[in-house]
């Protein structure tokens, strides 16, 4: 079970340079956690990575990636020159005396899940704050504990594939309906100049994107991971929302755009625009009406009216419900179908180069059930091989059988990744080989997948 | 409301013709008739004894010559190929009678006869011309249809009918006649084609509502015959109402059946005229000319459709006589069938035409898709078109919905007529598109939509939107983004910086797979791995081996090549040229420092030599020969 919750021992943000003379160790570091430990215990643990981050760079010019000891497992990440992230997880061991009250062996975390943890809380902060270094000094401790302690108390990572491979579920949409939604952008934003739109997303899933890969990804979980289920529920709860929420509403910020006082609240966030080459600051606004969301980003150097926000959701609303509407009934109809097809095959699928994730696991509705599908091990095998992308290079197979009669296929080619999920006691390699391609082939229509 | 107006335009959508055919005006010695088969006016000077001169817009036929008074002149008319000259004189308290004389090169000849009209007493309301020798009389007892032998000087009873009417309306475009009985309460249509009289579904109107000659017309539109009567509301009534014109189908071959009626909302003297599939409801009072078009999208309730005018009622351009301005809407003007307008004092024929552009001249912004429909159905209406499209582009800021929707209206013609041609296709010769109740002037492909509009505007500010709204219309009527499309598509979407719209848009099917729009892909690819991507899914969709495998020898990709290749099968892995396949190998081999990659590839040429010829060794075409070296070296080496 890879479970966070429990296994994560400490979690760390430091900069030797800040604190350079002895007595000021504290200094250094930016961010505990969890807070209940002692400065003096801080100071030990950052301490040692410190030194084990110094020590390393004598031998290499790539920074230190991870430090292993008998109990604990430490993962380095250092985002930006001098500031290092320090992810701490406790190894199962076993000791004699353990084992004689039944505690049991437990299993081993991927380091690069724990890597992109890390990796994915450091390109959460700096959506919002922005790069550590052009914090001022005085402010960066606040910002990084308000910040980082409701983000790591709300991280819940479950046993999921979906947290093995961080992708971005896209909604299937035939071409008509995908039209409706790009020619209301257009009209929105050439009628409305200063907001661009960087993102429309139904339920969870992504239907139009503006932005980069990268902070894509970033923007895409911050929505269905933090602000749509609190969102979802305030609905669910029917406060007093509820009655406009057929014309829908500005959901960030929170409150609304009600009157003047409420543009003071707007969220900053810094981002990179698609075919742009540079990230920006800029406000950001969240449209929301049936389970259609809408994000907006304004240049932070606009001057902006409570006007333009009035009429920027007489126009938004009405469209935007049609559509989501129009989208709703096209669900219905390819669940219906989905449903007719149902099949027992296993796969996942991943194109890194639109970050699309697929998966007949885990149905993205069916999120607030936790997959059991999957066995700790098999997950494991395929965080391995997804991590590891030089023994598939650009293309190639890999067939990996476990105990419990599990077969694991894993396939890379032009840029994608196709997994398998075999469970079959008496097959032969070639059988299992054989039915990969049958799987692929009927899941995959349309694709090019390089001939094994 | 914000209008809509297209640059470079008159606000008149119709003039007559630019010079007017002058004859001598009506005067005490001087009788003018016209002539609405052949479009001629007839000038008798003293009752031709001082010359009859025939003006028409065909010059070969314009014609004078002298001839005897016999009595004042009714009618005057030549037949279609002007060979006999038909003359109806007022003869008081004598047989209805008609007088013939031959012609030759437009000069009278001295061969003259006559024919009297089979009913006693009847009076000759008219008579015309079907065909040529061809004649039919008119009278209030009924139609009597004749074949002039010209050189007999004979006339020969074809068939004649019975009917008691008043007096009758003739279109010379359909041989259609409108005999009116029973005081113009019945009218009774009658078809004089193929050398017989056939009786048409009688109209019927109300008993207290008869109609007037000078409200009745019949009119050739949409490739039917109507009856086009002016219904003016009782005249009793506190308030009177606006006229309306009400047409009513004769003849419809083609899926007109329904009356339409068109709302002027004017009241006093009118007349109409049929140009370009448009009725044009002339007014005299207000010197306006409205314009209505049947064909557009109407609801049909009752069996009725109504309309109104398609842009507001505005005056025909001023005509010129020489320098000198002519009075419009004068009261001397007499009107024909189809769009002849003659002034008697002016001694001026002219026709009227329409000018497809002044209906762009100002038109409100939420009527530009229905403009853009109607010149979709004019013959002149495409160059109008385009100049409407390529300013809605360049001011596609204010303009963009009306654009899409007009983007639309131009598909939904081309569905049309797409399906319309499949149908044919399949149907063999059994379907006749004559017959069909759609005609289609202009269509406009997605290469000339390319080539006329889209193409200068590649440098607009909003060209990205105006592409995703033209290809969204493609999609909407079910039509494929063709070449020309995808190709426009694909350069405005990358020079503008919209890439990534331009693989959601690929991703989602929007624009149809195809080898040259694969290969554009694939010269993105090198700054974009995603565009490349997509290019080698579309290559596999389309089934191009060939092409694949050539790109995958381009990425330094020769194992997979081959693969690719042997996957294919038959003559794609068979014809492969050896040489060129080795030569990539020896390359990867040496960059990666892999020799198994090349010997992997040597043995699998060496096993295909011996299959196609029994022998595993490389022809001396094939030019193999370093290879084979350069195999041995490896294997030495190893």
């Amino acid at each position: 079970m890879i479970d966070f919750k429990t296994k994560i021992s400490s979690f760390f943000i430091f900069n030797s340079s800040l604190g350079p003379k002895e007595g000021e160790e504290l200094k250094r570091i930016l961010f505990f956690h969890p807070n209940q430990v002692t400065t003096d215990a801080r100071k030990m643990q950052v301490g040692l990575c410190e030194a084990v981050v110094k020590f390393m760079s004598t031998f290499s010019s790539e920074p230190c990636d991870a430090l292993q000891t008998q109990t604990n497992r430490y993962i380095f990440y250092q985002p930006e020159k001098n500031f290092w992230m320090v992810l701490v997880v406790r190894i199962p061991y076993t000791t004699k005396a353990l084992s004689a009250i039944g505690e049991s062996r437990g299993e081993v975390i991927e380091p690069t899940i724990m890597y992109d943890l890390l990796v994915s809380a450091y390109k959460m902060f700096r959506m919002f704050m922005g790069p550590f270094q052009n914090i001022p000094i005085e402010d960066i401790y606040t910002t990084c504990e308000e910040f980082f302690t409701p983000y790591i108390l709300s991280k819940n990572i479950t046993n999921d594939i979906s947290d093995v491979i961080q992708g971005i579920h896209y909604l299937p949409l035939d071409k008509n309906s995908f039209f409706k939604v790009i020619c209301f952008i257009d009209l929105l934003e050439i009628n409305y100049p200063d907001f661009k739109c960087i993102s429309f997303v139904y339920n969870d899933q992504l239907i139009w994107n503006a932005l980069s890969k990268n902070d894509m990804l970033t923007l895409y979980q911050y929505l269905v991971q933090k602000l749509l289920p609190t969102q979802v529920a305030k609905e669910i709860q029917g406060d007093a929302v509820a009655a406009a929420q057929r014309h829908g509403r500005f959901i960030s910020p929170p409150e609304g755009i009600r009157n003047k006082e409420d543009l003071q609240k707007l969220v900053k966030v810094y981002l990179m625009c698609e075919d742009d080459t540079e990230t920006k600051q800029y406000y950001l606004i969240v449209y929301r009406t049936l389970s259609a969301t809408v994000c907006f980003i304004v240049d932070v150097n606009t001057n902006l009216q409570i006007e333009t926000f009035r009429s920027l959701d007489a126009f938004i609303g009405p469209q935007l419900s049609t559509i989501a509407s129009t989208i709703s009934e096209q669900c219905t109809i390819q669940a219906l179908q989905n449903a007719q097809i149902t099949s027992d095959t296993k796969f996942v699928y991943f194109n890194r180069l639109n970050l699309a994730f697929k998966s007949s696991v885990n149905r993205p509705i069916n999120k607030l059930i936790p997959s059991t599908t999957l066995k700790p091990e098999v997950l494991s095998i395929i965080a391995g091989m997804h991590s590891d992308k030089k023994s598939l290079g650009n293309y190639g197979e890999i067939i990996v059988k476990i105990p419990d009669e599990y077969w694991i296929t894993g396939k890379t080619s032009n840029e994608r990744e196709f997994y398998v999920i075999i469970q079959e006691k008496n097959a032969t390699l070639k059988e299992i080989s054989d039915e990969v391609k049958r799987i692929c082939e009927a899941q995959m229509k349309g694709v090019f997948f390089y001939p094994i | 409301m914000s209008h809509f107006s297209l640059k470079d335009t008159e606000e008149y959508y119709l003039a007559l013709s630019d010079q007017p055919k002058k004859f001598d005006a009506d005067s005490p010695v001087t009788n003018v008739f016209f002539d609405d088969t052949n479009g001629e006016v007839f000038t008798v000077r003293s009752g031709g004894v001082t010359g009859v001169t025939v003006n028409g817009m065909d010059e070969s036929k314009c014609t004078s010559f002298r001839m005897e008074d016999r009595g004042p002149i009714i009618s005057i008319k030549f037949s279609p190929d002007h060979k006999i000259l038909a003359i109806q004189r007022n003869h008081d308290n004598q047989n209805a009678i008609v007088e013939f004389v031959n012609f030759q090169d437009l000069a009278p000849t001295n061969i003259e006869y006559c024919h009297t009209c089979k009913w006693k007493n009847a009076k000759i309301l008219g008579f015309v011309w079907p065909k040529v020798n061809e004649i039919a009389f008119i009278t209030d007892h009924g139609i009597e249809l004749l074949q002039v032998l010209p050189e007999k000087k004979q006339l020969k009873n074809l068939k004649s009918t019975s009917f008691s009417g008043a007096w009758f309306s003739w279109c010379s475009q359909s041989n259609t006649v409108l005999l009116a009985g029973n005081n113009g309460v019945l009218l009774q249509p009658f078809s004089l084609n193929n050398s017989t009289i056939t009786k048409l579904q009688k109209l019927e109107l109300e008993a207290s509502k008869p109609v007037m000659e000078r409200d009745v017309c019949v009119i050739r539109l949409c490739d039917a015959t109507w009856c086009a009567i002016f219904r003016h509301s009782v005249s009793t009534a506190s308030s009177p109402g606006p006229t309306e014109v009400w047409l009513m189908p004769l003849s419809s071959p083609n899926g007109y059946h329904h009356t339409h009626v068109l709302k002027t909302g004017l009241v006093g003297r009118f007349a109409v005229h049929v140009v370009d599939e448009l009725i044009v409801v002339h007014h005299q009072s207000s010197k306006t000319s409205q314009l209505f078009d049947i064909m557009e999208e109407s609801k049909v309730e009752n069996n009725t459709a109504i309309h109104i005018p398609i842009v507001a009622g505005n005056s025909m351009k001023p005509a010129k006589d020489g320098d000198q301005l002519c009075p419009m809407y004068s009261g001397n003007w007499v009107v024909f069938q189809p769009d002849y307008i003659i002034d008697a004092r002016l001694g001026c024929l002219w026709r009227i035409r329409l000018i497809p552009s002044g209906l762009a001249h100002s038109v409100v912004k939420d009527e530009i898709p229905k403009i853009v429909a109607v010149l979709l159905r004019r013959t002149e209406g495409r160059d109008t078109i385009y100049r409407m499209m390529n300013q809605l582009v360049t001011e596609a800021g204010t303009y963009l919905v009306e654009l899409t929707k007009a983007f639309d209206e131009i598909h939904l013609v081309y569905r049309k007529w797409a399906d319309l041609e499949m149908a044919r296709n399949t149907a063999g010769q059994t379907v006749d598109t004559s017959r069909s109740p759609h005609r289609f002037p202009v269509i406009i492909s997605q290469a000339e939509m390319c080539s006329h509009v889209l193409q200068s505007h590649i440098d607009d500010k909003y060209i990205v939107q105006v592409v995703t709204a033209y290809v969204r219309s493609l999609g909407r009527r079910a039509l494929a983004a063709q070449h020309a499309a995808a190709e426009l598509a694909v350069r405005a979407l990358v020079a503008r910086g919209a890439a990534g719209r331009l693989r959601a848009l690929l991703r989602r099917g929007a624009l149809a797979d195809a080898r040259p729009l694969a290969c554009q892909l694939l010269s993105l690819g090198r700054l974009q791995p995603a565009a490349a991507q997509l290019a080698l899914d579309m290559l596999a969709r389309l089934h191009a081996k060939e092409e694949i495998i050539e790109v995958l020898l381009s990425w330094d990709e020769t194992i997979s090549a081959v693969g690719v290749a042997r996957q294919a099968g038959g003559t794609t892995w068979n014809t492969l040229s050896p040489r060129k396949l080795l030569a990539a190998a020896q390359q990867y081999a040496e960059q990666h420092s892999e020799p198994t990659a090349f010997i992997a590839i040597y043995h699998m040429l060496v096993n295909r030599n011996e299959k196609l010829r029994g022998s595993p060794h490389f022809l001396k075409g094939e030019q193999c020969d370093s290879y084979v070296e350069y195999y041995k070296r490896l294997m030495s080496e190893q």
